[in-house]
């Protein structure tokens, strides 16, 4: 067997997305050398089709033929193998990996391997590892109802030898300065302390659910704080400001609520809920693929 | 010999997660138990193989790219003269007039006391996929300035990671 590390593949991958009336799917040519050297060629649909991501390390160019353009970003967070341990770890203190019987994807013999949570027994994600090479041909994460919420499936894959010129960023483009993912560090009180106003955390987490990362954005000149809560596969972020910026849900199905006494809205965007109030003083909006009682709950508790 | 050990709580052995007593007597017990030093080495495999996909190589799509899909379909819309024509009928600019009317009498509170421009809550959802990227299974998410830029200018100041010994109920 080769080497993880050794991998190299050319593929054909489906995303699909499912919201709670539609599914939106993505097909993508996937061209992959170790370790690190990646593009992924998007198919479908027709408004991404030409479009390319190449991943250079931690480094990804963006490729926009539409607007003939190149946007260049660096992800530190990629490298960060202590966090990215921190939360691995988090992940076994919540899940247990339970094999499943083998099934085939695009052709080749696959383990089964379910992640389920030790607290509700939900499984919330399944994996489909390819027998010989190990890597992951298909992945379906569940919905806490038991629907799939996003599948990613391999539609083809050949293990082979992919040159160099592949993964070369295209010229006569205009090179674009994306936004850079820095690393992550473990001072969250700091960070609460620069926010400028008294920051609000949740007394209420689901089981099993940590702070694991934090940052502060300047927003069109609004200070707001992210701080972000994980049980090691899911997450919810929370957002607050105190300059009384809301959120503008303008584009979205917008849908009322009341969180306890006060007024609420949200917004779904395929699983991801948005939910967001003020009390007053701080606007809050919480970000996560919970269900819309779970984030009420800690919306409440904040 | 003793019975066997469950499966979770070898499980539980394997990360740290017994108290001392338990985790001695599990510890003697593998020692000398092929069946559960078997199942040991099983759980130790699948984490290992669990671990080594989850270091690098999701293939999915990066939420930056899922928010430029529904930009461009956003953006797709009717040119701003068609949609003046359609502005203008009456049938639609009465109850409009009505809605903002509504909208300025109870839409005020909702802005805040300073009265500041509402945040784009496409930012929120971007925001919360990019700083996705170091857990596990994630869609390894990438933000962009070029997906931000139409909702807002955004730009971090600071990033933290927050170790394991928070506790819910205490205020960040």
């Amino acid at each position: 067997m080769l080497a993880y590390s050794q991998l190299s593949y050319v593929g054909q991958i489906q995303n699909v997305d499912f919201g709670t009336n539609r599914a939106d799917a993505v097909l993508f040519r996937v061209e992959h050398r170790a370790p690190d050297l990646t593009r992924r060629w998007y198919l479908a649909p027709e408004a991404l089709y030409g479009d390319s991501i190449i991943s250079r390390g931690t480094m990804e160019y963006d490729v926009d033929v539409h607007r003939n353009r190149v946007v260049v970003a660096r992800n530190d967070a990629l490298d960060d193998q202590i966090a990215f341990d921190d939360n691995f770890g988090l992940l076994l203190r919540n899940y247990k990996a339970e094999l499943a019987p083998d099934t085939s994807v695009a052709g080749r013999r696959a383990f089964q391997v379910l992640l389920v949570n030790k607290y509700t027994g939900e499984t919330v994600i399944r994996l489909s590892l390819d027998a010989q090479t190990k890597l992951v041909l298909e992945k379906d994460r569940f919905g806490s109802n038991g629907s799939v919420t996003s599948q990613m499936r391999f539609e083809q894959i050949r293990y082979t030898a992919v040159p160099t010129q592949v993964f070369d960023v295209p010229s006569g483009f205009t090179h674009v300065r994306g936004q850079d993912e820095g690393l992550p560090s473990n001072d969250l009180q700091a960070l609460v302390k620069t926010a400028g106003f008294r920051a609000l955390g949740p007394k209420y987490l689901p089981d099993g659910f940590l702070p694991i990362a934090g940052e502060l954005n300047n927003v069109k000149g609004v200070r707001t704080l992210h701080l972000m809560y994980s049980d090691g596969l899911r997450t919810v972020s929370l957002f607050e400001n105190a300059r009384g910026a809301a959120v503008d849900m303008s584009r979205y199905t917008v849908h009322s609520t009341k969180l306890q006494s006060r007024d609420a809205q949200y917004v779904r965007d395929g699983p991801t809920t948005l939910l967001a109030w003020s009390d007053g003083v701080l606007h809050f909006a919480l970000v996560g693929e919970l269900t819309l009682g779970e984030l009420l709950r800690i919306g409440a508790s904040v | 010999m003793t019975e066997h050990l469950a499966n979770q709580t070898l499980i539980d052995y394997m990360h740290a997660g017994l108290g001392p007593e338990q985790d001695a007597h599990v510890y003697a017990h593998i020692e000398s138990c092929a069946a559960c030093r078997s199942d040991y080495d099983a759980e130790l495999a699948l984490t290992d193989m669990l671990r080594t996909y989850a270091t690098r190589e999701t293939r999915e799509l990066p939420s930056s790219v899922k928010a430029e899909i529904w930009e461009r379909i956003r953006a797709a819309r009717p040119s701003p003269l068609r949609n003046l024509a359609d502005w203008l009928r009456p049938a639609v600019t009465l109850p409009v007039a009505a809605a903002l009317a509504l909208g300025i009498y109870f839409g005020t509170s909702y802005l805040g006391p300073h009265g500041t421009a509402p945040i784009d809550a496409a930012y929120y959802l971007q925001d919360h996929a990019a700083l996705n990227s170091t857990v596990p299974f994630s869609d390894r998410a990438t933000a962009n300035a070029a997906d931000l830029e139409s909702s807002s200018a955004s730009k971090p100041q600071n990033a933290v990671a927050v170790t394991a010994s928070y506790t819910a109920g205490t205020n960040p």
